[in-house]
């Protein structure tokens, strides 16, 4: 059963894993891809990591995305 | 069409054998467009992934295939799901599984939690705490699309969660063994691809086809066929309905009430078995709303 706590925390855990996993690198590609500065000179993917993470907690929870 | 039929004077049991006899005529046949749809299906959206990374095909319109493929990709698996491609122990089983399984690898969904929770969803249509597909209930489509997509939001113990832990079935388990290996991987593969700088590919090619392609199931699989979800019961808890998209575009959903009756017929078959019980089953009282849907029902 060691495979499946494992498992159960992961999806606990799954909205950050989600948010800094994929939503991080997608947003910096998306900035990049139409040309939007990030702010402070920041490069887009530090602006990504801050959105993924701090979303990912936000919907961690409120347990929903939308 | 059948020959008319005469209620009047007919036992329950002369109905029902009746209606199982012009019901018969429609099962029991391999449905070989099902298996070339649900794994052809799945080829195409596989092959989106080189003919784009190769800049052989725009990303624009490998979008717009996967989407088309995500929406597709459900019914094969259910057909695998009622085993009415082989049914168990028999030669062909294989086939019947290898489609219940590749078919909805675009949507990321687990074959044999499906099926499970499918069987939960035909023995408790619309009852509000046991049909897991309940949560797709609104009164328009797209509350009823939004509701099914909170109930499936991470954490949530919705419908479908609700039904796997009520589950006493010896292969639950498995089930949800093969959904976490599932789940695990589809979210592994797109963050490979995120990280490696492609995620903008893997955004459009595969999750958010997904959840679009969800959108559109649920409304035209569970919303529409069952809406307002309000009766239950063998003729009542779906329904005979016309589509404002036609047959296909509603992925022939207008017979639904056939699937719910003889789950066993294949789904390209359910227009031709509604035509010739029909007569039956308006005198039987089935929910027959094809004059009084409304465009503001959608």
């Amino acid at each position: 059963m060691k495979g499946m706590e494992v498992l159960r925390v992961l999806n606990d855990w799954g909205p950050v894993l989600f948010g800094v996993g994929f939503l991080a690198p997608l947003i910096a590609q998306t900035m990049e891809a139409t040309g939007v500065p990030a702010p402070f000179g920041w490069p887009p993917i530090t602006v990504g990591l801050g959105v993924g993470l701090v979303g990912g907690l936000v919907a961690k929870v409120r347990r929903s995305w939308v | 069409m059948s020959a008319a039929v005469d209620t009047n004077g007919k036992s329950e049991r002369e109905l029902m054998r009746e209606e199982r006899e012009i019901a018969k005529v429609y099962l029991g046949r391999v449905p070989w467009e099902m298996v070339a749809w649900g794994i052809g299906n799945f080829l195409v959206w596989l092959s989106l992934w080189p003919l784009v990374f190769l800049g052989i095909l725009p990303l624009w319109a490998g979008f717009l295939i996967a989407l088309i493929n995500c929406s597709l990709a459900y019914l094969p698996s259910h057909e695998a799901q009622h085993s009415i491609i082989a049914a168990e122990g028999t030669k062909l089983r294989w086939l019947n599984d290898l489609v219940g399984h590749v078919s909805t690898i675009p949507l990321a969904f687990p074959y044999r939690v499906g099926w499970l929770t499918h069987r939960r969803h035909h023995a408790y249509a619309n009852d509000p705490e046991l049909d897991p597909d309940i949560s797709s209930r609104g009164e328009t489509w797209w509350k009823g699309a939004y509701n099914a997509l909170r109930d499936r939001q991470p954490g949530q113990e919705g419908g479908y969660a609700k039904a796997m832990q009520d589950c006493d079935d010896p292969g639950r388990d498995r089930a949800l063994v093969e959904a976490a290996i599932l789940r695990t991987t589809h979210f592994a593969v797109l963050a490979v691809l995120a990280w490696s700088g492609f995620a903008i590919e893997a955004c459009l090619l595969w999750w958010l086809p997904r959840h679009l392609g969800f959108i559109y199931l649920v409304t035209f699989l569970s919303w529409a066929p069952h809406h307002p979800m309000a009766e239950r019961g063998r003729y009542r808890d779906t329904r005979f309905w016309k589509s404002p998209v036609g047959r296909v575009g509603s992925l022939w959903m207008e017979f639904h009430i056939i699937h719910h009756l003889y789950p066993k017929i294949p789904l390209l078959d359910t227009p031709k078995a509604w035509h010739a019980l029909e007569p039956l089953l308006i005198e039987r009282g089935i929910r027959d709303d094809r004059a009084n849907a409304s465009v503001s029902d959608y």
